[in-house]
């Protein structure tokens, strides 16, 4: 029989959606809402049409770019599935992505699904849908997040996955991971670095997951990979990092990413350490999932990187990057790819306070953008924009940068110009949020109009026959 | 060089908001100016010896931080008071700020005892006050506006009139979001809920404490810093501010 409250919910999420799509937002929560209050029970029939596997990919870091990676995976194996957009992660967006995937009587079946998962909605999420398997990127916390916060949604998130039959798979590098230990009811998997050439030995950074999470006490590290990430050992209760089931070894970062995925050659367009961990993540899940190597390989080694997450542009005959930067961790590993870079580049830091933004900015203070002083940086000039810019260029002098080359220029538009007509061979773009749009459409347009180097500038003046 | 050192109060616990910024922000004038600044982090474990010290910054934490650290704080307040009288720079930030008073009171009717120097005290109310703030401020007898970020549930109110606000609120809420107040100073000493962080777009206030603890060492400071990137912040805030 036809359940008609469900058709009539499904109908009015798809016809919300098509309208925000015409009116052109992304609208990727107000279908799911209005749909989940027609029929309560929609996200956890939905689930039901996934025939294989239902993954969740959360964490505080590079969700999404993983996320992506696993859907490209599924999309090169010849697999059906369902993922949801970039920043719809909590229970409305995860029900919009499902009904849009669906027929009109809900019945469609997919093989998997791959739902990226705000981490404090996880809890929320399984209580409507069995996932198989629950992927962790790392946690970290941000400046809002001082308070308890991110341990007590670890906490729930543990509280949630015992006494069922949900799998985890963890980051082996990141020792508040160590709390789900402790559940022995859960099946866990593993994924690790090994010893990178691009480790430190020092805590400069704001490592804040310094403390075992079990005894309390400080972690002593023989090497970190980034932030809190790395080898560690508790000096009171001995637990070290558990032993990676899929391990990566000779990680190379100096023209995208390759490495070894235990006997798997990889590589990607992709730039930077963090995004080694989002595709070793994908791997993994990938390799659990029963996806074959060649598939794997391919859709790593094809796919390029999307709006904010090292997308390239050329501009001018120069390399053009685009990244997103939330908060500090992504800061200092934005700021560390771009170290990486052996080019001589300007920078472009826009820095905005809407509320999506967060409004407080403060957490720039809390990143080592000390690193754009070292020498191999080779960084002309900064420019900074957006609402706060006049911020920004203050935290940039603060951190001993010489203060001749900050330009201040609130416009994205002038901002952007400036950074890519000054001399250098390369430009990093680092947005916040609702800066990153608009710069994005700045780059696009500046890449039709003048992809080479502009025929004037190559011609000399006067030397015409 | 002369050499100068600035106690950073327990910066595993207390360190909301980039409140490390403020640090930064002292230390790379003080080279500029040709000084050199040493920042010593205090934690839990250390015996406390405050003569040691040019300048004590402190900033916020959580009521659990807070609670352990006032514990260890308390065992030196007779010292610690005594250099604030006679003129110890020092800057305390949110909860460090909350913790100089009598008591808080936290929002299930939990009273935590303070460091009871000065005649104030802190209710935690519902509602956080949040959002960019704009004050108006003496210093050195100069009216200078001063611009941060707040974020705090406690409401703190003064109980003798004998100590002096930092500033009077033109936007924001303040001490409590009730009677114009904002922050408290006395002497050389500033208790406040503006992080942001504070001082490095607010120069004055930086110098305010750099000049206080050169003369406190009989040394002139003549050179003058070219402040025109925190100019361009604290403007570009203020009219961000005065424009919402
Ligand atoms: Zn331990």
């Amino acid at each position: 029989m036809l359940n008609l409250r469900k058709i009539a919910a499904i109908l009015a999420g798809k016809l919300i959606a098509a309208l925000s799509r015409m009116a052109g937002n992304q609208g990727t929560n107000l279908p799911g809402k209005i749909a989940l209050e027609i029929y309560p029970q929609l996200l956890h029939e939905l689930g039901q049409n996934i025939e294989k596997d239902i993954f969740l990919v959360t964490g505080t870091n590079g969700k999404t770019t993983t996320a992506n990676m696993i859907a490209e995976i599924f999309k090169a194996s010849g697999n059906t599935y369902v993922h949801n957009q970039a920043g719809a992660n909590m229970l409305p967006g995860i029900t919009t992505a499902l009904l849009e995937h669906t027929d009109i009587t809900g019945q469609k079946k997919l093989d998997y699904a791959v739902l990226e998962t705000d981490e404090a909605n996880v809890p929320l999420v399984i209580a409507e849908i069995k996932p198989r398997m629950i992927l962790i990127t790392n946690f970290f916390r941000d400046q809002l997040d001082r308070y308890g916060e991110l341990d007590s949604t670890i906490n729930l998130i543990k509280k949630s996955v015992s006494n069922t039959e949900i799998e985890l798979l963890l980051n082996a590098d990141d020792p508040l991971q160590l709390t789900f230990q402790a559940s022995s009811s859960t099946k866990y998997w593993h994924y690790g670095l090994d010893v990178t050439n691009y480790d430190s030995f020092n805590g400069s950074e704001s490592r804040e997951g310094r403390y075992c999470i079990l005894c309390g006490q400080e972690l002593e590290y023989t090497r970190y990979h980034y932030s809190q990430l790395g080898k560690y050992h508790c000096p009171q209760c001995d637990i070290i990092n558990p032993a990676p089931d899929f391990l990566a070894t000779d990680l190379h970062l100096e023209n995208g990413i390759d490495m070894q995925i235990d006997s798997m050659s990889i590589t990607s367009p992709f730039q930077g350490l963090h995004n080694a961990y989002n595709i070793l993540a994908a791997v993994s899940l990938a390799k659990l999932a029963g996806i074959e190597e060649e598939f794997i390989q391919s859709a790593i080694a094809n796919y390029q990187p999307t709006a904010g997450r090292m997308e390239k542009f050329k501009i001018l005959g120069k390399k053009v990057v685009l990244v997103l930067v939330k908060n500090p961790t992504g800061l200092n590993q934005s700021l560390a790819t771009l170290v990486q870079d052996p080019a001589v580049k300007n920078l472009f830091i826009a820095l905005n306070d809407n509320a999506a933004d967060g409004r407080d900015i403060s957490w720039i203070w809390d990143a080592d953008v000390e690193v754009i002083s070292s020498d191999q940086a080779h960084i002309n000039q900064i420019i900074c924009s957006g609402k706060r810019s006049g911020d920004m260029a203050v935290r940039i002098k603060y951190s001993g940068f010489e203060p001749a080359p900050i330009v201040v220029k609130p416009s994205l538009e002038e901002g952007i110009e400036s950074a890519i007509r000054r001399e250098s061979e390369a430009c990093y773009i680092l947005c916040t949020y609702t800066a990153l749009f608009a710069s994005r459409k700045i780059l696009l347009r500046m890449q039709k109009k003048y992809p080479e180097l502009e025929p004037e500038r190559k011609k000399a003046p006067g030397k015409m026959l | 060089m002369e050499k100068f050192i600035i106690a950073h109060m327990y910066p595993d616990l207390m360190n909301l908001y980039g409140d490390r910024g403020n640090l930064l922000c002292l230390q790379k004038r003080m080279e500029w100016y040709g000084l050199n600044c040493e920042i010593k982090n205090i934690s839990l474990h250390e015996d406390l010896e405050f003569s040691q010290f040019d300048m004590i910054f402190m900033g916020g934490g959580s009521d659990r931080e807070q609670n352990l650290v006032c514990g260890h704080l308390l065992k030196r307040t007779d010292q610690l008071m005594k250099l604030i009288e006679s003129g110890l720079p020092a800057l305390f930030i949110c909860g460090a700020y909350q913790m100089l008073g009598s008591y808080y009171k936290a929002q299930d009717g939990n009273v935590i005892d303070g460091l009871g120097i000065f005649p104030f005290h802190t209710e935690c109310r519902q509602g956080r006050l949040i959002g960019n703030i704009l004050i108006e401020t003496e210093i050195n007898g100069r009216k200078t506006s001063v611009v941060g970020f707040e974020n705090h549930g406690g409401r703190t109110y003064f109980t003798d009139p004998i100590i002096k606000s930092l500033g009077k609120v033109i936007k924001g809420y303040g001490n409590n979001g009730e009677d114009k107040t904002e922050g408290l100073i006395y002497k050389n000493l500033i208790g406040t809920y503006l992080h942001g962080p504070l001082l490095p777009k607010n120069p004055v206030l930086a110098d305010f404490f750099i000049h206080n603890m050169t003369d406190r060492k009989g040394i002139k400071l003549n050179r003058v810093l070219d402040d025109t990137i925190e100019k361009i912040a604290h403007e570009q805030v203020k009219n961000k501010i005065l424009a919402e």
